[in-house]
């Protein structure tokens, strides 16, 4: 099995260059599904994105199997939905597994954490389709919204052109955490009539550039970088000063707690995709000491956030997506670690058109194979889109061609829709 | 004249006859150190066991629920299973009569167990921590029990009531082992983080403080920490301390870092040796030896190292079968136990194969 030691190209700051590079891959983006787009904004409709990097093991969360061969030290404990039982290591989201659904029969064929990573991301197993996360922002994102569309909160990262050939305002901005983003501060030195001069300078030499046959989707990644600096800009207020202290208690000071905090405050203003990171599930080794360590940070904090989102009233107009880019295998290695494992694994999804309580797909005794209703990343998109009312079996329309939103091959998981 | 009759003198007495070399036990030579016995389970890899003191029978843990026991001398098809905790079992010791053996286990319960029963069933099965129980060990008059858990306590038990004796709070991430100073009144532990704590038994309070911290590291990459105890032993003259675990990590989820067993002088608090192997994996298991030397094993290489107490090198290794997740001596110090990743409980012997 390969060993993978983790990604290795870190993205820590927030950058103008970072802005650019979202848009480099915007081609020929001139898209429109404007009756879908305005239906879907009467009411805005959000997703939070909680990415278990490295790849959460089943074992240890969704998918426990106490006293099997594989079924490790940690024992499954009953949860709020009568017969659902998961790992002991989630108590907080058991006492609330009757606001989330669990999948537990996915398979993606692939043990690559990129391989996996875009097939859950892009529904689709190979070639550059824009993330579910850049799809939704599309599709969900207010015409005034006043942040960007798809805010990524991570502490370290891959590089990823998530909106690949949708417009590059779609694309996903990463934060390094809940400090004011680096660079989004206007230097002294320029007045606030000085940069707004220069915007509309600059907006004239793009429409020159525009009319004397430059490439269009240059300008568009430039300008929808401005564009989403300029909201960061203007909510500047959202990332300073410090948590309320009652709040991180409940959450937890360290950073996933904090990254968390500042994933309500953008969906709470008016925030349409925000994915958090958490990282350190890659677990060759001690797997069982690690899962101990990170899910007891996760688990927490990702509940304190749910019941946030519950109270508010918003949960039922978020899609809530717990995921990895696959899971862990059942056979322990000889370092008490469980390797790369994409055959057979779980995520959890709750809030907006998710069925609660329901636990769709099965894996055998060991958990070394799906035995009932077995899903990939194709399916997983479907079911995403269509339970945020979106209809994934439409086209992107380009100029002069189009592309199937979902991989056509693939259904959404229709038990699972509200 | 007549002259008495001549007396028959006694037999001549055969001497002594010293016995031949071919009948004495071997002496200790670690470098003939062989296999004299092979146990074994079907499924998953073993992790810990232990030698009762009488030195009658053998226990081992493995990745699963069970207990197993052996007679020492053998075979395999004596073996008993012993049922009563409901997840791994990471540690085992016995009173110091080899009447009782008691096991902790991720359960987070101590399990007391009639050692030489037919088929011990748990005399009881006493809730110990809020969650796992990462070590035990009786103390040197057989009266207490010490436990250390997830709870970041240590805990201290009456062996005849199994009351809770002390409890002793301090450490701030996990205790992985705990043991007793041969003196009875101390005790010594080492968590997560490569913090020593010596503790005084009747007032519950830290005496003395290190950090190893060379046995501990921050991935990076991952933000998480690595390192702890996998063993622990004082000499049995109570001047030595040696601790089994890792050193240099580099990547902790990928398990790249070395085995490294430290021995501290513990009346002067020094660290006396740092003793690292220069290969990927961890010491898991160390001894120190009647005969004045160390004996460590470690995973997933499946070793055996043998060290002198002022030696940075090993003197000898003994390569086994699967990677050595535990070890353990016989009374004598002529046999060892060794916990196997390869399923295999296995028994080698310090000497030279008998005639």
């Amino acid at each position: 099995m390969q060993r993978d030691h983790g990604c290795h190209r870190i993205d820590h700051e927030f950058s103008r260059r970072g802005f650019l590079a979202s848009g480099a891959l915007a081609g020929v983006a001139s898209l429109s599904s404007p009756t879908v787009a305005h239906e879907l904004q009467k009411k805005q409709k959000r997703v939070l994105q909680v990415y278990l990097q490295g790849g959460v093991s089943q074992l240890e969360s969704w998918d426990p199997k106490p006293g099997t061969r594989y079924g490790g030290p940690f024992r499954a404990i009953p949860t709020s939905v009568p017969g659902m039982h998961i790992s002991e290591l989630l108590p907080h989201s058991a006492q609330r597994m009757h606001l989330m659904s669990i999948v537990r029969g996915i398979n993606l064929k692939t043990n690559s954490h990129h391989d996996g990573r875009l097939f859950m991301e892009m529904g689709r197993r190979a070639g550059k389709f824009p993330y579910i996360g850049s799809v939704a922002a599309k599709y969900l994102m207010p015409e005034n919204a006043p942040l960007p569309g798809y805010l990524h909160v991570t502490t370290r990262g891959l590089t990823d052109f998530t909106n690949a050939f949708l417009d590059a305002r779609y694309g996903q901005l990463k934060l390094a955490g809940p400090q004011v983003p680096a660079n989004l501060i206007r230097p002294k030195a320029v007045t606030a009539d000085a940069a707004r001069r220069s915007r509309t300078l600059l907006k004239r030499l793009n429409t020159r550039f525009s009319g004397r046959g430059g490439q269009k989707s240059f300008t568009d990644s430039y300008n929808a970088s401005f564009e989403m600096a300029e909201k960061l800009m203007a909510r500047r207020d959202l990332f300073e000063g410090e948590p309320d202290g009652k709040d991180l208690d409940r959450y937890g000071r360290h950073p996933f707690g904090r990254n968390c905090l500042l994933a309500r405050t953008l969906l709470e203003n008016g925030g349409t995709v925000v994915k958090v990171t958490h990282h350190g599930y890659d677990t060759h080794a001690e797997n069982f000491n690690f899962h101990l360590e990170q899910l007891g940070e996760f688990d927490k904090t990702f509940c304190m956030l749910l019941d946030d989102l519950n109270d508010s009233g918003m949960l039922d107009s978020t899609l809530v997506m717990i995921y990895s880019e696959f899971g862990r295998t059942p056979k322990i290695n000889v370092r008490y670690g469980r390797d790369h494992w994409g055959t057979a694994w779980s995520i959890a999804l709750g809030g907006q058109g998710i069925t609660p309580g329901a636990i769709v797909g099965a894996t055998n005794k060991d958990g070394t194979e799906v035995s009932e209703r077995e899903v990939d990343g194709g399916h997983l998109f479907h079911t995403y889109l269509q339970a945020l009312g979106i209809d994934s079996t439409a086209y992107h329309t380009l100029d002069g061609r189009s592309v199937p939103i979902g991989d056509p091959t693939r259904q959404p998981i229709q038990e699972l829709l509200a | 004249m007549n002259l008495p009759p001549p007396q028959t003198p006694p037999p001549p007495q055969d001497p002594p006859v010293p016995p031949l070399p071919r009948d004495l036990p071997p002496g200790i030579n670690v470098t003939k150190t062989h296999v004299v016995r092979t146990f074994s389970i079907d499924d998953v890899p073993l992790t810990t066991c232990r030698i009762d003191p009488t030195g009658e029978w053998v226990v081992a843990a493995a990745e699963n629920f069970e207990i197993y026991r052996w007679p020492l001398a053998g075979p395999q098809s004596a073996r008993t299973i012993l049922h009563g905790h409901n997840s791994w079992v990471r540690s085992f010791d016995f009173s110091p009569d080899g009447r009782w053996l008691y096991s902790g286990g991720y359960d987070d319960r101590i399990g007391i167990w009639p050692l030489a029963d037919p088929q011990p069933a748990p005399e009881r099965m006493l809730v110990a921590h809020e969650g796992w129980v990462r070590w035990i060990r009786t103390s040197p008059d057989g009266s207490l029990l010490a436990s250390c858990g997830n709870d970041n306590l240590l805990k201290l038990w009456d062996t005849r009531t199994w009351e809770l004796v002390r409890v002793f709070e301090g450490h701030k991430r996990y205790p992985y082992a705990v043991v007793f100073h041969p003196d009875g009144k101390r005790l010594a532990s080492f968590d997560l983080m490569g913090v020593i704590k010596e503790w005084n038994i009747g007032s519950g309070k830290v005496t003395r403080q290190w950090e190893a911290k060379f046995m501990w590291g921050f991935d990076q990459k991952f933000r998480a920490d690595m390192g702890g105890a996998r063993d622990m032993r004082f000499s049995p003259d109570g001047k030595y301390l040696a601790v089994a675990g890792l050193t240099e990590v580099t990547n902790a989820f990928a398990g790249t870092h070395k085995p490294m067993v430290l021995l501290m002088d513990w009346e002067t608090g020094e660290f006396k040796k740092k003793l690292k192997i220069d290969s990927r994996g961890m010491a898991w298991g160390i001894r120190f030896h009647p005969e004045g030397f160390l004996v460590g094993s470690g995973a997933p290489s499946g070793s055996l190292w043998f060290w002198k107490l002022d030696g940075d090198k090993p003197f000898h290794t003994f390569k086994l079968s699967g990677g050595g997740r535990a070890l353990d001596l016989s009374p004598d110090g002529r046999q060892a136990a060794v916990a196997q990743t390869d399923r295999k409980l296995q028994i080698v012997q310090f000497t030279a194969k008998s005639a």
